[in-house]
């Protein structure tokens, strides 16, 4: 290469870095403190396809936070106004969504989608162009891995790590008291083997013997055997690392085959206030445990306004209250906390506050380590008399905790 | 031991309701050399229709069971005047894996409008219950469900046999041009034999609701088992369905149960390959026509 082309060359690349520069300080820095206009916010949300429920519930958390938020003068004087578009679940459109968001639409700020594998591309498109992403859910070990600095997993804890508080509470009871040997039936999905892998090194390590752990495939339709395998063992607690129907499937079977443990602890889907009751019966409920982030009649900031939105806006009781929804209600708390501690809502401000401190929420107070995973844990839920009570920690129970289960039938 | 006889159990009850699901689509196979991949969205259409009667009327399943067999009759001989019969004779086994893989997803579209995708269960007050002889647990749905297999599949036989239209599907699958010669009504005889074979449908989903939760898109791990049933048994013959929903059931049950549930999913396939790879037609399979 000759001087003359790399002068060229070099003042070319110059050129290019100081463009570039300046176009990502463009993209990124909407400096949301000084203008007057509306504040709008993009998110990429799963209205069609397989999360579509879940979409539509985090749509609807979006919206109430929104709208009473502009009731009340908006975010600095500000009117917050949703550019929310539908990703049809696929993680290819959701990157598509994103980059027309913040390129075409220049929206000031991005809310995340739902599920792991969309929040994954999501938040990479959100930390190219410098953007906050505050993301509901997707919580699985994968999102963190990349430690993205603008990234922040809106719930207490990452999931895997939501059966926690079971082995706590577990352990803190007296020593004659705690089961002494455990199964562990676990779908074979990123959340939920994991999660009660967690659980079992946990109890193994404190001397809870495992006589049965076993991984099985999501298309298995009958889970009879596996639990009958399970019954034949006879332990004290089983724990269900499980998604929804499989979670059904498995207390169906143990109250086909007249087993009742002690304890039955099931990562997800007796956490459904609405559908457990309806698919295992309302009487068979009775003594499940499972792990919640929120729960009906939670004391937690903000909550009672939300549940009280949520009824007015969508009808049904406290019990019926989707927690996705109340989950993506908590981002924008969190960003309404950020311009009140700050005075200024903009991506670089949001960023680097939430970093340090801690956030309260109608989830609990939440912080978040460097790569964006939150540092705190879920709470123990229990149906009793018919209703999810919260039951463990003790600061923030409702009753209880009714042990050993009671058989089946109540 | 004890966890090993109770798979076997589960196994031998459970394949009674995979028989029902199969004998169906052995039927439309036998009757029209159609691969119907739209039986597991039938069956779960039957699950749909026996849950809303109850849900809405209090209709228990079993009782139901007339008017949900007439229901999936009607529909399986819409399927075929509007889907099947356009289909060219030389193509049509080729041709009805795609147009009835269409029909399937047509159906799980409109159950989705109709019902969205909830997860949703028939619970009836026996749904869980169980008898327990000699430690072991026997499952009523699934005794019943067994039960129902024997005599639904028992009817089947004695329409095929014993009946004129019977002796009319019959005498099109051995030999279509004798029997058009003879003035049986080919086009007649296909859509009452695919009418016959989806309305199995509606005693296979109502069992299949009680037992588990079942949602729009739960036809796909259906349909992949109810073709390696008949592929096992042998395609077109009902006693072969009956024999591969014991095989597959019980090597499922036994395996989860005693092994892995992991290799369980894997130990039918197994069978299924091995099976054809000794006897390419399957268990009872004929080689020419006239298998029923």
């Amino acid at each position: 290469m000759s001087k003359h082309n790399r002068l060229w060359h070099r003042s070319l690349t110059a050129t290019v870095a100081a463009l570039l520069a300046v176009g990502c300080a463009s993209g990124g820095g909407s400096n949301g403190g000084g203008s007057t206009g509306p504040l709008v916010i993009g998110a990429s949300v799963s209205l069609t396809g397989d999360f579509s429920d879940s979409g539509k519930a985090v749509q609807h958390g979006y919206q109430l936070w929104a709208n009473m938020v502009n009731a009340s003068g908006g975010i600095l004087g500000r009117q917050i106004r949703l550019d929310i578009v539908d990703d049809a679940s696929s993680p290819t459109q959701v990157v598509t969504n994103y980059q027309n968001l913040i390129n075409k639409d220049h929206v000031d700020l991005t809310f995340g989608p739902f599920s792991t594998l969309l929040t994954i591309p999501a938040s990479q498109v959100a930390k190219r162009y410098g953007y906050a992403f505050l993301a509901p859910a997707g919580g699985g070990p994968a999102v963190f891995q990349p430690n993205l600095h603008n990234f922040f997993f809106v719930q207490p804890a990452p999931t895997v790590q939501s059966g926690d508080v079971l082995v706590k509470y577990l352990l803190s009871l007296p020593a004659d008291q705690r089961p002494t040997t455990a199964a562990y039936a676990e779908l074979d999905d990123p959340f939920s083997a994991p999660l009660a892998e967690e659980i079992r090194q946990k109890l193994e390590a404190a001397g809870v013997r495992t006589v049965y752990k076993q991984v099985y495939p999501s298309e298995t339709m009958d889970l009879s055997p596996i639990m009958g395998a399970i019954a034949a063992l006879h332990p004290d607690l089983i724990v269900g690392g499980t998604q929804n129907e499989d979670s059904y499937n498995q207390v169906k079977s143990l109250v086909q085959l007249k087993y009742s443990p002690k304890f039955l602890f099931q990562s997800n889907g007796a956490n459904s206030p609405l559908e457990f009751p309806d698919q295992v019966g309302a009487a068979n409920t009775e003594g499940i445990m499972a792990p919640a982030d929120w729960y009906p009649g939670s004391k937690a900031t903000g909550s009672a306004a939300f549940t009280a939105a949520y009824i007015k806006a969508y009808g049904g009781t406290a019990q019926s209250v989707d927690d996705s929804s109340a989950e993506a209600y908590a981002v924008g708390q969190v960003l309404s906390e950020v311009a009140n501690k700050t005075h200024k809502i903009d991506n670089d401000t949001i960023i680097s506050t939430l970093h340090s401190g801690t956030w309260p929420t109608l989830l609990g107070n939440l912080s978040w380590s460097a790569n964006g995973a939150p540092n705190g844990e879920f709470n123990l839920v229990q149906w009793q008399g018919g209703k999810l009570l919260p039951v463990y920690p003790p600061s923030i129970a409702q009753a209880k905790p009714e042990a050993p289960k009671p058989n089946w039938g109540g | 031991m004890h966890a090993l006889v109770q798979g076997i159990i589960l196994g031998v009850l459970t394949a009674g309701v995979y028989a029902l699901m199969a004998s169906g689509q052995s039927l439309i196979f036998g009757v029209m050399r159609v691969v119907n991949m739209a039986q597991g969205a039938m069956v779960i259409l039957g699950a749909y229709l026996s849950y809303q009667l109850f849900a809405s009327l209090g209709i228990d399943p079993f009782l139901a069971l007339p008017i949900t067999t007439a229901v999936m009759f009607g529909v399986g001989v819409g399927v075929q005047l509007l889907f099947l019969r356009p289909l060219r004779d030389d193509d049509r086994s080729q041709l009805s894996v795609l147009a009835t893989f269409a029909v399937a997803l047509l159906i799980e579209g409109v159950m989705t409008v109709i019902w969205n995708t909830t997860d949703r269960s028939i619970d009836t007050g026996y749904a869980n219950a169980s008898w327990t002889v000699f430690g072991y647990e026997i499952t009523l749905v699934r005794l019943w469900a067994f039960l129902l297999s024997l005599v639904a599949l028992g009817l089947l036989y004695l329409i095929l046999n014993r009946t004129r239209f019977g002796r009319a599907v019959r005498a099109s699958v051995q030999n279509p041009e004798s029997a058009r010669l003879l003035g049986v009504e080919a086009d007649r005889v296909a859509a009452l034999g695919y009418g016959l074979g989806t309305a199995t449908a509606a005693a296979a989903g109502a069992v299949y609701g009680m037992l588990y939760p079942f949602n729009p898109g739960s036809h796909y791990d259906l349909i992949s088992r109810l073709l390696s049933i008949v592929l096992l048994g042998g395609l077109g013959s009902i006693g072969g369905a009956v024999v591969g929903a014991l095989v597959i059931s019980v090597s499922s049950a036994v395996v989860a149960a005693a092994v892995s549930p992991i290799w369980s999913q894997m130990t039918f396939f197994v069978v299924l390959l091995l099976v054809l790879v000794i006897r390419p037609r399957g268990l009872f399979g004929t080689t020419v026509r006239g298998g029923l």
